[in-house]
């Protein structure tokens, strides 16, 4: 007898008979908040988790603000993904600064000091970023270097973790296949609980509210 | 190199070695104390938490009872998104799949995420056998790597460990200047781990939950060590316990809001990584290999009073709360689940005629049940684990493969308890003879060193508090009373 056949035959044994209580019904995700007050959460949020949150007019002005940035931090490489509110960022790079797309070979990924990705949703609540896989690649972008910046529609900026979860199920599927949520920089307490920002993941968070994302 | 570990047998002492151990103690309670006030300030600004745990309870009691049902929908959906299933009905068989898996794809250089499962299984020997050991990736879990010995909690492995031990750690292993700076030590983490995760050709994860409607695996962390683990190897194994399965994509929701909040006092951990068969876009693992793990909980599923066992989501809260952890920490237990939770899942997964110490090192406070995200009633279950004990009862119910049954040792009293306890009853059939007897103990607790003489009584009050009798009995006073 094989391992699954002896497994589900002993688990299918050890329940003859035996009672099932219901499963309870799904969570009915609770009403929307206000726009303002999900900006205002999630600044708040993210700002308690060590992120940094700013407000930009449109996508211009968030490419305009990324390559402000770029300087600022005196990046050397940027490793950005192919979302679509990036598409312009390319003018924005500073001249001495190496933009990298989403299939460049891992080893120059791994030299990025910053990453630049769009984000699919916002969580209020948690001061989260869900970054879903399906339209964006943004997996590794988001991951690898030392500062990552997220561009982020307001549009997208839900209120619950009810509601994110209500967004991303699509006919009994997620919405795509690698989903990962990311509230604020990478951290640690494994040494005397005491917290340390910034371990494996990023250090540090930067994420453009795009106000018009049209 | 691994100290070689405690084990349940030897708990008594054990626990004595921990408790004259002051540096232990003292990292231990300034830990779970912070930990509990993390846990506090966290539930407290959720004013549905008792609804969240019923819920959560309700999922997992209703999950279990159909455990077969779920676990086949699980496997068809992530088969059908580009995974690939094994399962393992015990320890040897999951460490012989992941060592053939790493054999066949020619890895080299292993890197894995912490997890509970993969240490239940002592993945990381059978690896090392053909030189393959895989580098832990988690500080606390790296820290314990470095010194040789085994995770003293399920959150927090280096619990134990006081910031100036591993910095010495790091000057021995290392060869870093001296500090005792966690922000450097953990800077000093992040250089070298870095190194292994670009070369890494196998990433190793636990489960923190599969869902069976969509085939999704989650992973949940702080560090991102999980992500590196399950994004930059070619191929991702996942080693997931069969209990831990759960219906709905939804349902994922109602955990969240649990586990971190119970087991760190965050809202949310840093990442949740849910990934749903390999990589479609060319940024992850090709392969995506989930080991589902039997070892022993089928049996505990056959166990009807004991099922609920397997609701526990690891959060580690009952370990925090618990007063005999925070006494003597993990290792004392000897089993690679201590705490609360330990000493009710070890008996059940190795037997009672190994870990049957284990339920009995409780004072049954109730602290563990209070704080249980999940509402397992975890004194219920020890007190029916010393039962069996007692009663030399077999446990687990009967095992899935042809192992001979485990059964712990039938109850044999000890001649000199069973004396004292037939004198006991011989005493108090009499009115006359108890008066007698509680006169004379009157008289014993007036010379104190009589009592620690005393040979069972110098065992028991090793380390409880004998009741003090009153100067005048109740009896004598009722009736000077009354009249
Ligand atoms: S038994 Fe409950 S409190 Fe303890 S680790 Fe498991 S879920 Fe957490």
């Amino acid at each position: 007898m094989n391992a699954r056949a002896a497994i589900l035959g002993a688990v299918r044994d050890g329940l003859r008979g035996a009672s099932v209580p219901p499963l309870p019904p799904p969570v009915e995700p609770p009403a929307p908040l206000a726009v303002a007050e999900r900006i205002a959460r999630f600044t708040a949020v993210q700002q308690k988790l060590g992120g940094v949150v700013e407000a930009v007019a449109d996508r211009r002005a968030a490419c305009a603000r990324v390559g402000l940035l770029l300087a600022q931090k005196g990046a050397a490489v940027v490793a950005a993904s192919d979302a679509p509110l990036l598409a312009g960022l390319g003018d924005y790079v500073p001249a001495d600064v190496a933009l990298l797309p989403p299939d460049a070979p891992r080893e120059r990924l791994l030299q990025a000091d910053i990453g630049v990705t769009g984000a699919q949703w916002g969580i209020a609540e948690t001061g989260t970023l869900v970054l879903a896989s399906a339209d964006e690649r943004h997996r590794l972008a988001s991951l690898l270097p030392a500062l990552h910046v997220v561009v982020l529609p307001v549009r997208a900026l839900l209120g619950t973790l009810g509601e994110a979860f209500a967004a991303l199920q699509r006919d009994g599927a997620p919405a795509a296949r690698t989903i990962t949520f990311v509230s604020g920089p990478s951290r640690t307490a494994d040494i005397e609980l005491t917290l340390v920002v910034g371990v494996h993941g990023p250090k540090a968070l930067h994420v453009l509210l795009v106000r018009d994302d049209g | 190199m691994r100290v070689s570990p405690l084990t349940p047998e030897t708990f008594a002492d054990n626990a004595r070695a921990a408790l004259a151990d002051a540096t232990l103690t003292g990292a231990l309670r300034r830990a779970t104390d912070t930990f509990a006030e993390r846990r506090a300030a966290a539930i407290g600004a959720v004013p549905d938490w008792q609804e969240l745990r019923t819920r959560a309870a309700a999922i997992k009691a209703h999950t279990l009872a159909r455990l077969d049902a779920y676990l086949e929908e699980f496997t068809a959906n992530a088969t059908k998104a580009g995974a690939t299933v094994h399962w393992a009905r015990d320890a040897a068989e999951a460490c012989a799949i992941v060592r053939d898996l790493a054999q066949a794809r020619g890895s080299k250089r292993l890197v894995k995420s912490k997890s509970m499962a993969t240490e239940e299984i002592h993945l990381n020997a059978a690896l090392a056998q053909d030189g393959r050991e895989p580098v832990e990736t988690d500080l606390g879990e790296w820290i314990i790597q470095l010194a040789g010995e085994t995770p003293s909690h399920i959150i927090v492995p280096a619990i134990h460990k006081t910031k100036e031990q591993i910095g010495a750690l790091f000057v021995d292993k290392l060869g870093i200047p001296p500090s005792s700076d966690p922000q450097l030590l953990a800077a000093e983490a992040r250089t070298r781990l870095r190194a292994h995760f670009a070369a890494a050709d196998l990433g190793i994860s636990g489960v923190n939950f599969g869902v069976a409607e969509t085939g999704t695996i989650l992973v949940l962390e702080n560090e991102g060590n999980a992500r590196m683990t399950t994004t930059l190897p070619a191929v991702h194994v996942a080693v997931m316990g069969i209990e831990k399965v759960i219906p709905r994509f939804g349902d994922l929701e109602t955990f969240l809001r649990l586990l971190p909040r119970s087991g760190t006092g965050q809202h949310l951990t840093t990442y949740q990584s849910m990934l749903t068969g390999p990589d479609p876009m060319g940024q992850g693992p090709r392969e995506l290999h989930i080991v589902l793990l039997d070892n022993g909980r089928s049996r505990i599923v056959a166990d009807e009073l004991m099922r609920q066992t397997l609701a526990c989501i690891r959060c580690g809260a009952c370990l925090n709360a618990c007063p005999v952890y925070q006494s003597i920490g993990g290792h004392a237990y000897g089993s690679v689940y201590p705490g609360p939770i330990g000493a009710i899942l070890t008996p059940q997964l190795q037997g009672l005629h190994s870990a049957g110490t284990l339920p009995f090192a409780s004072s049954l406070c109730g602290a563990c049940k209070d704080v249980c995200p999940v509402k397992i009633d975890i004194p219920s279950l020890l007190l029916e684990l010393r039962r069996r004990a007692v009663a030399g009862e077999q446990v687990p119910a009967a095992p899935s493969r042809g192992a001979a049954p485990t059964t712990s040792k039938p109850a044999r009293r000890k001649p000199l308890e069973a004396l004292g306890w037939r004198v006991w009853s011989w005493v108090t059939r009499s009115p006359a003879r108890f008066r007698l007897a509680t006169a004379f103990a009157r008289l014993g607790q007036k010379l104190p060193f009589a009592m620690r003489l005393f040979g069972p009584m110098r065992a028991w009050q090793s380390s409880r508090e004998a009741p003090k009798l009153a100067a005048r009995p109740f009896r004598d006073r009722w009736r000077g009373d009354a009249r």
